[in-house]
């Protein structure tokens, strides 16, 4: 589904180029479970920025079901991160002054639905991450696991083809964050949604079947945890 | 995404921030109010004007300008140019339907010990109708006045004023040129524009004022047609027929008052476009305000554009979001702006009796132009919105 080749990512600091992606190589099938780990500053939220067309890689080629998509113009990178794409935040992002059902409806906006057939999928999508009863209650009257769920209806609102999730369970507790993990499978088992996972924490990459171990800009080790043998 | 979801937004991020979206629209209220204000006051005094120098009624006068030599021959004419022969030979015009004359001379008007000067006014019937003179006590000059050439005598209200003080005119005996008249009628104060000006008149029949003036010319003639068709062919011919008796060439002409109340109106539009353009930068420095306020909402707001982008938002859509919003609050001052401007001046209008025009089309300039604010200012805040980079505004805190 996701073939990167020779991916590199620079920023100018001052007068000097900082390398943060040194020449990324990876393929991604439907259906995978992706953990992407590394220390702080190995280029895994560059990695993931990039993945999810919100910026833009200096040198390679990204092509997305055979299509190479480094071409395209702003706006159609915005529609394949409408359609194709769903993002969950550490920080949730989701909007204050919208009920969950709005919330969720926002990708759905951004896709031209009409009001009704929004609020139907919304509806289901909440009460797929089991906050059918939560539906207008506001972000601030909800609880972390909860907000989360919430920004995750909105990611699979849209029936995308990969879950991008940056530090999903950062903000959250132990016992929510196996919760939220366990939704993320479920997604991944029953939907066939492929999800990719960025964290530092071993517990929560545990869930996936491929871990990706990032440092320096380079993939160092990409194992297939079920049945424990490397890739690379 | 639609027009309407952005109003929608726009709408509950006004709504969201009360206190601030009052203050910014205040600039844009006071500014709209001001030129809508203005713009009817100006508009209704140019109107105002307008029927007060043509008159009501499809009237003209005729006018008396004679070339040099003419006025040589005949210098006491230029007072006094029309005589009663006149007068019935212009009644033979079909297409006039009414004859207005009056003679008028400034003359002492004596009451006891009490003596005033004022014009003095030899009318004949019509000029009442016409003129629309209406008395607020006692009776008008009646038929019988103006056949018989009765000693009757209707006096303004400034007049009145003057000369009886706290004294009740009716029925008194006041002196005209030394000759005596009953005072049967006093007119009503005039009102509006004109009510600043308290003019000290007498009005008597025509017949009676030739008597004790001993002076038979007459000073003025307004003819009056059905229509306003009627009254331009009425008017030239009646000024031909003036000039073949008179054997003048162009000395008597048709006092056009529609040009001279059109020349007038130009002036007070004019007038009107300046005080209103200053009005007009009360406008700018609003929309200012309103361009502050939405650089302050869109940095307070990175994280959500940042969201938005994610989600799938093109930049364009950002960039609309915004203007709509900025559009959306101008417009809901410009609509404020608009009924408190008209308010206000017919409240004005009622209290000191000046007429305004609250017109359709400045109404729709004030909406246009608060729009057309939004725009304007709103574009450099929605521009930066839309140029957000999404990967740092999602991490804004």
């Amino acid at each position: 589904m996701i073939q990167l080749a020779s991916i590199k990512k620079s920023y100018s600091l001052g007068n000097e180029d900082v390398l943060v992606l040194n020449g990324i190589d990876l393929k991604i099938n439907r259906g995978e479970f992706i953990s992407i780990m590394g220390p702080s500053g190995s280029g895994k939220s560059t990695l993931m920025n990039i993945i999810g067309f919100l910026d833009r890689p200096t040198e390679g080629t990204y092509f997305l079901n055979g299509k190479e998509v480094l071409q395209y113009k702003e706006h159609e990178l915005a529609k394949i991160r409408n359609r194709a794409i769903g993002f969950v935040f550490q920080q949730f992002n989701l909007l204050p002054r919208l009920n969950a059902l709005k919330n969720v409806e926002l990708p759905m906006i951004y896709a031209g639905v009409k009001k009704k057939e929004r609020e139907e999928r919304a509806k289901e999508a909440l009460e797929k991450v089991g906050l059918g009863d939560r539906m207008l209650h506001l972000p601030n009257e909800l609880s972390g696991g909860q907000k989360q769920r919430v920004a995750i209806a909105r990611a699979i609102v849209n029936k995308p083809d990969l879950i991008l999730a940056d530090e999903p369970t950062g903000a959250l507790d132990t016992k929510t964050s196996e919760q939220i993990m366990e939704l993320f499978t479920m997604l991944n088992k029953e939907d066939g949604t492929t999800v990719i996972v960025v964290t530092h924490e071993e517990e929560v990459a545990s869930y996936a079947n491929r871990l990706i171990l990032l440092r320096d800009g380079y993939i160092v080790q990409d194992i297939d945890q079920e049945n424990r043998g490397e890739i690379l | 995404m639609s027009i309407v979801e952005n109003i929608k937004i726009a709408f509950s991020s006004i709504f969201v921030h009360k206190m601030r979206s009052i203050l910014t629209m205040i600039g844009i209220i006071i500014g709209v109010s001001s030129v809508i204000f203005i713009v009817a006051l100006g508009q209704g005094g140019t109107e105002k004007l307008k029927s007060l120098i043509v008159g009501s009624g499809n009237t003209v006068s005729l006018s008396y300008s004679p070339s040099e030599e003419e006025m040589k021959e005949n210098p006491d004419a230029l007072w006094s140019p029309f005589t009663e022969d006149d007068i019935r030979s212009i009644e033979t015009i079909p297409e006039i339907s009414k004859i207005v004359t009056s003679s008028d001379e400034f003359g002492n008007v004596r009451y006891r010990e009490n003596t005033i000067e004022s014009s003095i006014s030899g009318i004949n019937q019509t000029y009442i109708e016409v003129n629309e003179l209406n008395v607020s006590s006692g009776r008008n000059l009646l038929p019988s006045d103006f056949l018989g050439g009765g000693r009757a005598a209707v006096i303004s209200s400034g007049l009145s004023k003057e000369l009886f003080e706290k004294e009740e005119p009716l029925g008194k005996i006041i002196y005209v040129q030394s000759q005596p008249f009953e005072v049967v009628g006093v007119l009503e104060k005039p009102t509006g524009l004109l009510a600043s000006f308290s003019s000290n008149e007498v009005y008597v029949p025509w017949k009676t004022w030739r008597t004790i003036t001993g002076n038979n010319k007459i000073s003025s003639i307004t003819i009056q047609a059905e229509n306003t068709e009627k009254l331009q062919e009425a008017g030239k011919k009646a000024a031909q027929l003036l000039n073949q008796i008179h054997g003048t060439e162009e000395a008597y002409q048709v006092t056009n008052m529609e040009e001279i109340a059109e020349g007038i109106g130009q002036i007070t539009s004019i007038m009107t476009l300046i005080i209103g353009c200053i009005a007009g930068v009360s406008l700018l420095v609003g929309g200012i305000g309103v361009m502050n306020i939405m650089l302050v909402s869109i940095t307070e707001r990175t994280r959500e554009i940042g969201t938005r982008m994610a989600l799938g938002a093109t930049r364009g859509q950002i960039l609309f979001q915004f203007l709509v919003e900025a559009m959306t609050l101008t417009l809901i001052g410009g609509t404020i702006g608009i009924l408190f401007g008209a308010g206000v001046a017919y409240l004005v209008s009622s209290i000191i009796g000046f007429p305004i025009i609250v017109s359709l089309p400045i109404v729709l300039i004030g909406l246009l132009f608060s729009m057309f604010i939004g725009i304007i200012f709103g574009i450099l805040p929605a521009n930066k919105a839309s140029n957000l980079d999404p990967i740092e505004a999602l991490r804004y805190e």
